[in-house]
């Protein structure tokens, strides 16, 4: 591993605050286990499928023989695939209806109940997530050993509101996560300051100290307004100060790397709905690159969020996709179909450059566990089960079997949350979110 | 509201305060989304959050046109203020960057590489969820990169005296005068402390800019700076205080002008004039009367009416390609700047926000109504229309292409505006299993006749009877706004009825819809509680109960949208604040 220690140097005389190029060696432990770097993918796109468009054919033992029109994109990748079917939640789980329930896709868990979110798609209003999502529990976790410069990166595909219907990462309850859905703000946070810097007029260790005493400024300022606001208040300035301390830390820690160079972005594009494809893979080549950089081991990445209206004018569509979804006629079943396996070519993509990156032993796909879920089953009955899962990779050696369709039956999806967890080497999970009494992880996965 | 529900199986009424939840079965079309695609405004939220949308204490039942009374409860006790809790709040968008133009003389889109703001009710206000790690990076960010600039070119309007002769001495001066504008109150002794030290620490480790660029920095990502502190620490004891005058400005400027206190509040602030109604209403006047408030007027306007998601409405260009960005641009401006024009220059009046017919225009949009415009106009100046075709807020293209479709016009969406944002009722989503896609344009079939259809369905047609009358009333304009008195080889019919409400009965065309929206109880007790909602970042609740009332009551007096204004900032609800009491669970 060879060190980076000069673009430390000139990252930090950019020093915007949270420009962020340092890559750190694995741990200790982890090196003298030998163990497959882990890294979790977890994607989601919105507005249901057409499920018998969608359930692929299987053989015996649930081999798969073909995709369905829905995935057909991901033909090529069949063989490292997992397709479950028969998971998802039920309709008085939670506050809250239809497209809403995005926020318990990942946490299993029913939303708060309150009236920020209700005339858009229920008689039930409700509010935020109520619990952790499994990514940012499991990124918790790792990074008790893991040292990474980011804990997890979130990355979005227009996503263009702060809304429940376009988030999916949580950091605890009432705590929605942003993906940064700006391929060029991505850049600058993550690889403006790997490889060659222009040369600094500052000192390091001046810099250093400037920075450190502007936070400590603001740490000083936060606890003064932590002892003025309503007790209610003060969780909120709580979670700035963790989040201050957080990036402080981040900043602070040594710099080596593996030899990246940032990712060439080509000619800049406009951030617009006709060039979400160019969006989409800017943002996809940039999580792989994050992963195999070692920046973050836990990344996930949003498309447009629950019951979007993205006109997909490059399928040659003139409706919006929630739109385009609820057509439940005859006519409707090609778009419905298509706006899906769009999404599918997207993921194609995403595990073919996967499957391009050695890593470790094998290659980046072997050492990842990438799953990719939805808020609705069929997007025009707006039901909830069976959602759409499908998952990929071995997540290091953990799932030795792919290439197979699991039929759960009707069953909650909990269970798929505490094996996300099991799979990425946390096997003291029991039980992931409230929805599902039960406990324990999926059966037949591994 | 009681008498009209038994007609209406699916009208269920919420709380008093809240308006009406009216089922629907189905829509016929998906209501939930803002056309074009992407589903939210620019800036973050959804489109259509009216289900938390309060209706303040909406007159139901009030038939009578007259001034809903204050009730006896209220008067006696107004002694004794009761307010609801505000929650703490982050300045929004618009907020930062007015904020950073006026503090640090920087003009631009600071907030651009900020995260989205969160809607409460039609209206930003980031008040629910606490900031992640990569909003607070984001604002370090931009904190240090704007520091660097004002220093680099600001440095001595920021910079009350003489560095060179007194740096020591200068940089204290600075630090106070700087905080007072950044953290809108005098700073605390710790405060000053901290900062004085991080000045010393960058005049000494570099020069004195460096001290002052250290200052400006941290305060910028400070929560002093961030947040709208409106407490003070709790004392024990009484839940509900009066604001001192510091907040009380910050809360002025900060709903006026969407920026922090100016001079002048500052001043006012200082010589603790802002707890006095009379000083408060003043000030307001004042600020009205700044060109400040008219961009505050716009923004609210096109959040209420759902036009702030037209920075990203698509239309089919197949079937409109007049629809370009030159008058998109051009639908964006004119909203804002009727409204603008009405509540300053003009008579203020509710009536002449919905019946003027006047159009703010540049040649694109003079071209869609059909105005010659003369060479060289200035499309902030009014120009008169045809009022038999157009006239009022509900008549302009970007409203009408914001409700519509990207192929066609829909009068359900509008239907829909109507009832939620202008009556403050809402609606109940249809069924899942109901077919919400909308009737495929035909050139053989009216719009009208082809949405009608789906009101066959018996299920359907109970609740759409609250929706289509009114949206069908809008069909003389297509999914663009334009005019049109044909469509499908046969005249428009654009025949309404609202019922329901407080102003039942027929109508024909938006013309006549429009001037009984205006002499409707419930709908300007709908606007008072939007501004309410706007003004305070919050949705009004129990506890606002008189607060509302009173302000309703004034509005109703003169039916003048300034004095509503007015009202409010000299309300119980704008002087007061509540403690949270709860402890801190969510």
């Amino acid at each position: 591993m060879k060190r980076l220690e000069v673009s430390r140097r000139k990252f930090l005389a950019s020093i915007g605050a949270a420009g962020m190029g340092a890559l750190l060696p694995t741990t200790e432990a982890e090196a003298q286990a030998g163990g497959p770097k882990k890294r979790l993918v977890m994607l989601t796109s919105g507005n249901g499928t057409v499920p018998v468009e969608w359930k692929p054919t299987a053989g015996p033992g649930g081999a798969l023989m073909s995709l369905n029109k829905c995935m057909a994109a991901l033909e090529p990748l069949k063989d490292d695939l997992l397709v479950l079917d028969g998971l998802g939640w039920q309709f008085n789980d939670s506050p809250g209806v239809d497209h809403m329930r995005i926020a318990m896709m990942w946490n299993g868990s029913p939303m708060l109940t309150g009236n920020d979110f209700s005339n858009s798609t229920g008689t039930r209003p409700c509010g935020w997530g109520s619990a952790i999502s499994i990514d940012q529990h499991i990124a918790n976790k790792l990074t008790e050993t893991v040292k990474t410069p980011f804990k997890s990166i979130e990355f979005g595909v227009w996503v263009k509101s702060h809304h429940i219907y376009t988030r999916v990462n949580y950091a605890g309850s009432n705590q929605p996560i942003a993906p940064l859905d700006d391929p060029y703000a991505v850049f600058d946070r993550l690889f403006k300051n790997i490889g060659p810097q222009p040369s600094s007029t500052m000192d390091l260790e001046k810099l250093r100290a400037r920075r450190q005493s502007v936070l400590d400024a603001v740490k000083s300022n936060l606890n003064v307004v932590q002892t003025k606001v309503s007790m209610a208040d003060r969780r909120k300035i709580e979670a700035h100060l963790d989040a201050v301390r957080s990036i402080e830390k981040r900043l602070d820690t040594s710099a080596s790397g593996n030899g990246c160079m940032p990712p060439a972005m080509g000619t800049k594009i406009e951030i617009k709905q006709a060039n979400i494809p160019m969006i989409s893979r800017l943002q996809m080549d940039m999580l792989v690159l994050a992963l195999s950089c070692d920046l973050t081991r836990v990344t996930s990445l949003l498309w447009a969020g629950a019951a979007n209206e993205v006109r997909m004018t490059w399928l040659n569509q003139t409706s919006g996709h929630h739109t385009i979804s609820h057509d439940n006629s005859a006519n409707g079943t090609a778009p419905r179909v298509a706006s899906h396996n769009w999404y599918s070519g997207e993921v194609a993509y995403l595990l073919q450059k996967m499957k391009s990156v050695p890593d470790g032993n094998g290659t980046l796909l072997d050492n990842a566990l990438v799953v990719w879920g939805n808020e609705l089953a069929d997007g025009a009955a707006h039901n909830a089960q069976p959602i759409p899962v499908v998952i990929a990779g071995k997540a290091g050696g953990a799932i030795k079997n792919s290439g197979r369709l699991i039929e759960y039956g009707k069953k909650r999806h909990n269970g798929l949350l505490v094996s996300m967890a099991h799979l990425m080497g946390l096997g003291d999970v029991t039980k992931f979110g409230t929805l599902d009494d039960g406990t324990g992880p999926l059966a037949g996965l591994t | 509201m009681e008498s009209s529900r038994s007609g209406w199986r699916c009208l269920i009424a919420k709380t008093a305060l809240v308006g009406q939840l009216l089922g629907a079965a189905c829509t016929g079309e998906v209501g939930e989304q803002s056309p074009g695609g992407g589903m939210t405004a620019p800036n973050g939220g959804a489109t259509s959050g009216g289900g938390n949308n309060p209706s303040g204490n909406n007159p139901s039942g009030n038939n009578t046109g007259a001034p809903p009374p204050v009730s006896s409860a209220c008067l006696a006790a107004s002694a004794r203020p009761s307010v609801g809790v505000s929650p703490l709040r982050r300045l929004t968008r618009t907020q930062y960057n007015h904020t950073v133009r006026d503090l640090l003389g920087l003009q631009g889109d600071h907030a651009a590489s900020l995260g989205l703001d969160e809607k409460v009710g039609h209206f930003y206000s980031n008040v629910n969820n606490p900031v992640s790690e990569l909003a607070v990076e984001q604002y370090m960010t931009a904190a240090d990169a704007l520091a660097t600039r004002a220093v680099s070119t600001n440095l001595a309007t920021l910079v009350p005296c003489d560095a060179a002769a007194d740096p020591a001495g200068c940089g204290a001066k600075f630090v106070d005068s700087f905080g007072q504008r950044a953290f809108r109150r005098p700073l605390l002794n710790e405060e000053k402390t901290a900062m004085l030290a991080l000045f010393e620490a960058g005049r000494k480790d570099e020069n004195f800019e460096g001290g002052v660029r250290r200052v400006v920095a941290a305060m910028l990502q400070s929560p002093q700076f961030l947040y709208h502190i409106e407490l003070g620490a709790p004392t024990g004891g009484a839940e509900v205080v009066g604001l001192d005058s510091f907040k009380v400005g910050a809360r002025l400027s900060y709903f006026l002008w969407d920026s922090m206190p100016d001079a002048e509040l500052l001043r006012a602030a200082g010589a603790n004039e802002l707890t006095a109604p009379v000083a408060i209403r003043k000030q307001a006047e004042r600020m009205l009367n700044d060109a400040r408030a008219a961009e505050t007027i716009a923004n609210f306007h096109k959040q209420w009416l759902g036009t702030d998601m037209l920075p990203i409405l698509e239309k089919d260009a197949k079937i409109y390609p007049a629809f370009t960005p030159a008058l998109r641009d051009s639908m964006i401006n004119e909203g804002g700047r009727f409204a603008d024009h009405v509540l300053r220059a003009g008579d203020g009046q509710l009536e002449t926000l919905f019946t003027a017919p006047l159009a703010f225009v540049d040649e694109p949009l003079a071209k869609l109504y059909g105005v010659s415009l003369p060479a060289g106009h200035d499309p902030s100046k009014p120009v008169k229309l045809d009022p038999s075709k157009r006239a009022g807020i509900l008549t302009q293209a970007g409203l009408l292409a914001a409700h519509a479709h990207a192929d066609q016009s829909s009068p359900i969406r509008r239907g829909k505006l109507v009832r939620e944002n202008l009556f403050c009722q809402t609606l109940a989503p249809p069924p899942p299993d109901a077919d919400i896609t909308p009737p495929e344009p035909d050139p053989k079939a009216s719009t009208r006749s082809r949405f009608e259809m789906h009101r066959a369905d018996p299920q359907c047609k109970s609740c759409h009877a609250l929706i289509d009358p009114l949206g069908f009333g809008f069909e003389n304009y297509d999914g663009i706004g334009a005019y049109r008195d044909q469509e499908a080889g046969a005249a428009v019919d654009a025949r309404g009825e609202i019922v329901g409400t407080d102003v039942d009965g027929p109508f024909n065309g938006v013309g006549e819809l429009s001037r009984k929206l205006a002499s409707s109880p419930t709908v300007r007790a709908c606007v008072a509680s939007h501004w309410f909602n706007y003004a305070l970042g919050r949705v009004a609740g129990d506890a606002d109960k008189c607060a509302m009332e009173a302000v309703t009551a004034a509005f109703a007096k003169t039916n003048n949208l300034r004095d509503l204004i007015l009202a409010l900032v000299t309300s119980d609800a704008f002087r007061y604040g509540r403690f949270d009491t709860r402890t801190g669970a969510p």
